[in-house]
């Protein structure tokens, strides 16, 4: 009997495995091995409906009604609705119609590789950020949209005037092609910096710190001050905002802008480990000092954001990393546990450090991909046009974000740009009884590319405190953005394994440093661990990718 | 002809009556020891729901301060109101009772019938079925494979795609194979004598005999679909199709990735007040119906998954 049950049940396994393998052969056979438009021959294109003329300042009209297919990421807080003025808008002007895949935001990325990778992605893809577009590369499933730029002159004129090629470049693959269309802004837009209690700072007589230390200085002054709290400063996201906006000013780059763990040695011309450099352990004493003086709450790296923000709430520490929107959170809650007007927490420029004022971050946004199968279709071009115009024109972004003058908002005399009488946004117009996301469908992430914009558009709908912050922060100098070094699939998969371990490694420590449990006195210990972590392997992948890139494309 | 002696039946009766038998101390200890340790637990077990139900009423400021326990702090309904008035919410609620509704009866059928045919020892190629079965516990085809597959078949955006894939759960089907086994089947046999068909006997013998299991089934099976969000996920595209429990997820994904607009020009009262307070009010609103239904369910709970535990 017992045999008898082996035997059938070992038939089965080998039957149905048989079977799951002709199954996977067969969905192989299917779109995941065309290979995309060689080098694209434009002429040979779906030209129906496209603009024999389309130029930069030519607004885009299908000389026929066309469809798109749009992959739609839903958005809870302006759940999409067909009849939005956005969707009646584009087909009047443009001749524009989409045939929506609507993918709710909880799952949006999962969505997004599931309808690729079964071949049944609609044409246009938006909300992607780089490197997320990168697996889906290898299968040839989603379009080299390097090769159709002289499609998109809105795109090509705003990298050419705004100098992003340095940037775009970090997007190419190892084809020397790339797979996204980023969103693309003309300035930085910072965002995370420390928030302080300026009340405090005002009754102990101090400046908002321009520097690192003139923090640490802050920091003691305080600390003086109320001798009674543990520590005056915590901070949440476990200390990963809080060392990305810091690294720059160091000469690094840490936290959650640690990335690959790569800096660019520009005199030796190749890249070094970052959390191996010299310029980390400044950055990692630093806040070791912070936290050995009794100024900085250790549990800053380990603990919930909650926390964090609960004793910032109830005046057991006075600083805190935030965000524009999470300072507005911040102070909802300040507001219900220390009553309103007891207190004044604002946003710091962020301080300069002994790197110089730098600031790192890149002006590439969230972008598009497009579907290979779009390709071929009869409307191709005029796709492409109609994504350029929207997403990349001056005309077609502030659409985008204001919606149509004359309905939701109006210009004024000097040019600045009001919502209309009934629309509100933000609270920007109380009155308004509609919302211009909500019921028109504008300010929409599908539609506009995060922020991706011109710097005209990105400083508006901000509250005067942001952009004054902004302001502050534009003098700051950028950080260089380092050459591409892009990986074959074997490369990539090697780096990777390396990057992983390493990267845990350097995080690991960089805790242990500035909590105390590990002495900086053992730097150098760490830097030969990383060694024994394969750092050497690690980098020669990468620099030898750099250097291949180099040569083969100058 | 018995003559019955009153005083004798009295004081058989008097004798048959259970003595009243005074706990030994011991006993006591135990009883009054297990009832606090019961009572600890309970609290255990309660106190993080009653803590979602208050944090469910509470404003966001004093959630985020960490001050709300057992009692609602700054009451507030808003959430519940702001999720209540969307019809989005109301449209994929009613679809969420459809689909469990319909999901758990082809899910209940399938399975019983599957169960009953497996049990019976004298079936033909028996262990190939229960091996089809148990095969899929462990292996299947994947993702992508299963989106093209429900696809092809023409289920996308329709209730199938998410009643049928899942309609048998292995796990559900060995619990009521080895409850069937241990039905007596001089049961059936006589039920065969008297003239019953095999559908007879499942449907007017067998199935009346098995209302534990299958109330623990039905139980196991709704909560499921009712929680299930993945394959609507997976199938559906659009959004009046979606179960209540994608609009929940979505709804608590728009309410902790940043807000739209970083700076905006004032904090929109509404949307602010619903980031942390809106999970407590969505668990709320999910776990609401199930536990409307565990009372009515429970009695047949712990003797309908205990049967066919110990085969004997």
């Amino acid at each position: 009997m017992t045999t008898m049950r082996r035997r059938a049940i070992g038939g089965l396994t080998a039957g149905v495995l048989v079977l799951s393998l002709a199954a996977c052969g067969g969905g192989g056979d299917g779109k995941a091995e065309q290979s995309p438009e060689e080098n694209a021959d434009t002429t040979d294109l779906g030209m129906v409906g496209a603009m024999a003329d389309y130029g930069v300042g030519d607004t885009f009209v299908a000389t026929e009604p066309v469809e798109f297919s749009l992959l739609y990421r839903d958005h809870p807080n302006y759940p999409l609705n067909e009849d939005w003025l956005f969707f009646s808008s584009v087909a009047e002007r443009n001749n524009v119609t989409f045939d929506i895949t609507s993918a709710p935001l909880s799952d949006w990325a999962q969505r997004r590789s599931l309808l690729i990778g079964a071949g049944d992605a609609p044409s246009i893809i938006p909300v992607t950020y780089t490197p997320d577009e990168q697996p889906f590369v290898a299968s040839g499933a989603i379009l080299p949209v390097s090769d159709y730029l002289d499609l998109m002159p809105n795109f090509t004129d705003k990298v050419e005037r705004w100098g992003l090629e340095p940037e775009l470049e970090t997007l190419r693959q190892e084809d020397g092609k790339f797979y996204l269309l980023p969103g693309l802004l003309e300035q930085l837009r910072p965002d995370y910096t420390l928030a302080m209690r300026t009340d405090v700072l005002t009754e102990l007589g101090l400046e908002a710190p321009a520097t690192w230390d003139e923090f640490a200085e802050t920091l003691t002054a305080m600390k003086e001050a109320h001798p009674e709290l543990a520590y005056v400063y915590s901070d949440r996201w476990k200390g990963d905002a809080l060392l990305s906006f810091a690294a720059p000013a160091f000469g690094t780059s840490a936290g959650w802008g640690y990335g690959a763990g790569l800096t660019w040695d520009d005199d030796a011309g190749e890249f070094v480990y970052a959390g191996a450099t010299e310029e980390y352990r400044e950055l990692v004493g630093y806040f070791a000092g912070l936290v050995k003086d009794g100024l900085m709450d250790p549990e800053s790296f380990t603990q919930e954001d909650d926390q964090a923000v609960q004793k910032l709430a109830n005046s057991q520490s006075f600083a805190i990393s935030t965000n524009a929107q999470e300072l507005i959170g911040n102070r909802t809650t300040l507001t219900e546990s220390l009553g309103a007007g007891s207190f004044e927490l604002a946003k710091i420029r962020v301080p300069s450090g002994p790197a110089g004022d730098l600031i790192s971050g890149s002006r590439m946004e969230s972008g598009i991909m497009i579907s290979a199968d779009a390709a071929e279709s009869e409307n191709f071009v005029a796709m492409m046009q109609f994504v350029d115009w929207l997403y990349f024109s001056d005309e077609g972004l502030e659409f985008a974000r204001w919606g149509v003058e004359g309905e939701t908002f109006d210009r004024a005399a000097d040019g600045t740009r009001v919502l209309a009488a009934d629309v509100d946004f933000l609270g920007q117009n109380p009155e308004g009884t509609k919302n211009l996301q909500v019921d028109f469908g504008f300010f929409n992430g599908v539609f506009m590319l995060a922020h991706g914009s011109t710097n005209d558009l990105v400083q508006t709908h901000i509250s005067e405190e942001e952009a004054g912050w902004r302001e502050s922060m534009a003098d700051k100098e950028r950080t260089e953005v380092p050459p591409p070094y892009p990986f074959s699939e074997l490369e990539r998969e090697e780096a990777s394994l390396y990057q992983t371990a390493l990267t845990d490694y350097a995080k690991q420590n960089t805790l242990a440093f500035i909590t105390g449990q590990r002495d900086l006195s053992e730097w150098d210990a760490y830097v030969a661990e990383l060694e024994g972590q394969n750092l050497s392997a690690y980098l020669e992948v990468v620099n030898g990718a750099q250097q291949r890139y180099a040569e083969a494309n100058g | 002809m018995v003559t019955i002696d009153p005083a004798a039946l009295r004081e058989r009766i008097v004798q048959t009556r259970p003595t009243v038998v005074k706990d030994t101390r011991g006993y006591t200890v135990f009883r009054v020891a297990n009832a606090v340790v019961l009572v600890l637990v309970m609290a255990v077990m309660l106190y993080p729901f009653v803590n979602i139900v208050a944090q469910s009423f509470s404003r966001e400021g004093y959630i985020n301060a960490g001050q709300v326990n057992l009692v609602p702090r700054g009451f507030n309904i808003e959430t519940y109101q702001t999720v209540m008035a969307d019809g989005m919410f109301w449209t994929n609620y009613k679809n969420t009772v459809l689909y469990t509704t319909v999901a758990t009866a082809i899910a209940m059928v399938l399975t019983t019938t599957f169960a009953y045919a497996i049990a019976k020892q004298h079936l033909r190629g028996r262990t190939f079925f229960i091996g089809v079965a148990v095969f899929t516990m462990f292996f299947n085809g994947g993702l992508i494979p299963n989106y093209v597959l429900i696809n092809a078949l023409g289920f996308t955006n329709t209730l199938w795609a998410i009643v049928l894939p899942n309609a048998i759960s292995v796990f559900n089907l060995l619990v009521m194979k080895s409850f069937f086994e241990n039905l007596p089947s001089e049961l059936e046999e006589a039920a065969a004598i008297d003239g019953l068909s095999t559908y007879g006997t499942l449907l007017r013998i067998v199935l009346p005999l098995s209302k534990a299991v299958i109330a623990t089934m039905i139980l196991f099976y709704a909560v499921t679909f009712w929680n299930s969000w993945f394959s609507a996920f997976l199938y559906l595209d659009k959004a009046e199709l979606f179960p209540v429990t994608v609009y929940l997820r979505n709804l608590i994904a728009g309410a902790s990735t940043a807000n739209s607009v970083s700076g905006a020009v004032a904090s929109d009262e509404s949307t602010m007040q619903i980031a942390s307070n809106i999970k407590s009010v969505t668990m709320v609103l999910t776990v609401l119906p199930i536990i409307c239904l565990y009372p009515f369910v429970q009695k047949y709970f712990v003797s309908g998954v205990m049967l066919g535990a110990v085969k004997g």
